[in-house]
């Protein structure tokens, strides 16, 4: 890039964040003025009121339940849908079909989901695990599709030689090679549908954040800091054993 | 055991990978097939088991016509005849002994393979085989976890649960170092002094091809321009195969 190039590149794109720091409102002054109530919201939180535990706990297994069910629903129907994307296995009509769909599918967050499926179906846990199957199930096709257009082809060659029938090099020679990662993959998206799950609440689709939500709403800061010490060592518990689990597969 | 008649090849943009090639091989003979790379020592070898199927010409394995044979025929050829790669084209993430007992898919019984449940004495031939390889007690090892040396070793002991009658290897060592080509050359000797098995390596060293090779067969631009015994391989001989520019 010639040297004139350069600098109208770094001139766009510094012009682009003043641009968008302008329109967003972005002013020290007012941060600064909010401190003291970040500080006021924080104090007001401690010590957190441990009378809300049984809510928090209860909050918390509806979210794991929702992120297991959506999970595996998921990986279930991601499966046919990922060979369906992948280059080295479907025919082009049907690849480029499937990448279409699911990249627009993908364009939405589990989030904007919830709210429809509660407009659908009503309030609770339901809806977000319709939410958390229709976000996840479209990821892991890609991740799955990856996978599977990086299968090398040699050791399926190999099996193939030894005289084993299609199924035989399927099994012996496909599979070993995707599962594991296939595996890895669920429990990737597993730890971050926890995450997901966790603010499903706030639309009504359930969980943990159901009570979040509701306490704050009640200006019950105490009762609320239970909550998010419960939704915090959730979510750290299901990272550190997830990604033990995930180091041992591949 | 091995025939093959006027054999050609032609890849789209490569016309004449294997331009012609007769052929006669004998049981129990060591074949080492030797060529410049892009001769069609590779192409050929997998026209022998089918894993390239030749634009004209006929092989034979045994009785057996490996050229227009129903899958169903191929795969019993092949049942009989190991291959060894290159590059081991193992599974990487399975353990030493599953992926030796894959030379013995063609002959359990399916729906047990598909599920692994492999016979009590095809495990026992798979551990008696990885001790005869010198991979005792490696067994439950992820094959990942091994030396390159030690992976061709399972890639042979994969062929030889085959109990085949013929082992096919293209290139078997040359992902190794030159130590190792020498024990990997030594074990595919033995398993055709002591089986009978009858061997077809295509190497790149002139001089593993000339200590291991009874036979030797030179291949250049898909055409066989040499054959004979390791003793016939003069300065001419080595000319008309690798070209003026070989030393």
């Amino acid at each position: 890039m010639s040297r004139g190039g350069r600098w109208a590149a770094w001139a766009v794109i510094l012009g682009a964040i003043v641009w968008s720091a302008v329109a967003t409102e972005v002013s020290a002054g007012r941060m600064i003025e909010g401190l003291p109530f970040m500080w006021d919201f924080l104090r007001r939180m401690v010590p957190p009121d441990l009378s809300v535990l049984g809510n928090a706990l209860r909050g918390a297994v509806e979210t794991i339940q929702i992120a297991v069910v959506g999970t595996v629903a998921a990986a279930v129907l991601a499966l046919p849908m990922g060979f369906a994307a992948a280059r080295n296995a479907a025919p082009p009509w049907l690849f480029y079909g499937a990448r279409g769909v699911l990249n627009a599918f993908r364009a939405v967050d589990t989030l904007v989901y919830a709210l429809f499926f509660v407009a659908a179906v009503g309030l609770g846990p339901f809806p977000g695990v319709l939410a958390v199957v229709v976000y996840t199930a479209t990821v892991l096709a890609k991740l799955y599709s990856e996978a599977i257009e990086a299968i090398e082809p040699g050791p399926v060659e190999a099996v193939r030689a030894t005289g084993a029938t299609a199924l035989q090099a399927l099994r012996w020679g496909v599979l070993p090679q995707l599962v594991p990662q296939f595996l890895s993959f669920t429990l990737y998206r597993f730890e971050t549908n926890i995450r997901a799950a966790a603010v499903l609440g706030f639309v009504g689709a359930g969980g943990i954040g159901f009570y979040i939500q509701t306490y704050l709403r009640l200006l019950n800061y105490p009762a609320a800091a239970t909550v998010l010490l419960v939704l915090i060592g959730l979510v750290m518990i299901v990272d550190f054993a997830s990604s033990r689990l995930r180091a041992r597969l591949v | 055991m091995i025939r093959v008649r006027g054999l050609r090849k032609d890849y789209p943009g490569c016309p004449r990978a294997l331009d012609g090639v007769d052929l006669e091989i004998g049981r129990g003979e060591f074949v080492a097939l030797i060529g410049p790379s892009g001769a069609g020592k590779s192409t050929l070898l997998r026209c022998l088991n089918g894993l390239v199927t030749p634009t004209a010409g006929e092989v034979w394995i045994g009785d057996q016509a490996v050229t227009g044979a129903s899958s169903d025929v191929l795969r019993r050829v092949r049942a009989r005849v190991g291959f060894v790669f290159q590059q081991f084209n193992l599974l990487r993430r399975l353990s030493v002994l599953d992926n030796a007992l894959l030379g013995r898919l063609a002959h359990a019984s399916r729906w047990r393979s598909l599920l692994g449940w492999f016979e009590p004495a095809d495990l026992a031939k798979a551990e008696t085989i990885l001790t005869r390889v010198g991979l005792e007690g490696l067994g439950s090892r992820r094959v990942d976890t091994l030396s390159g040396g030690q992976q061709q070793r399972v890639a042979i002991a994969r062929a030889l649960l085959q109990q085949p009658a013929v082992v096919l290897a293209d290139e078997p060592m040359s992902s190794l170092d030159p130590a190792l080509a020498h024990t990997v050359m030594e074990l595919l000797r033995r398993i055709n002094r002591e089986d009978g098995i009858t061997v077809v390596a295509s190497l790149h060293v002139m001089e593993l091809a000339q200590s291991y090779g009874q036979r030797i067969i030179g291949l250049s631009r898909g055409r066989v321009v040499h054959d004979g015994p390791p003793a016939s391989l003069d300065a001419t001989a080595t000319t008309r195969i690798f070209g003026s520019t070989a030393a």
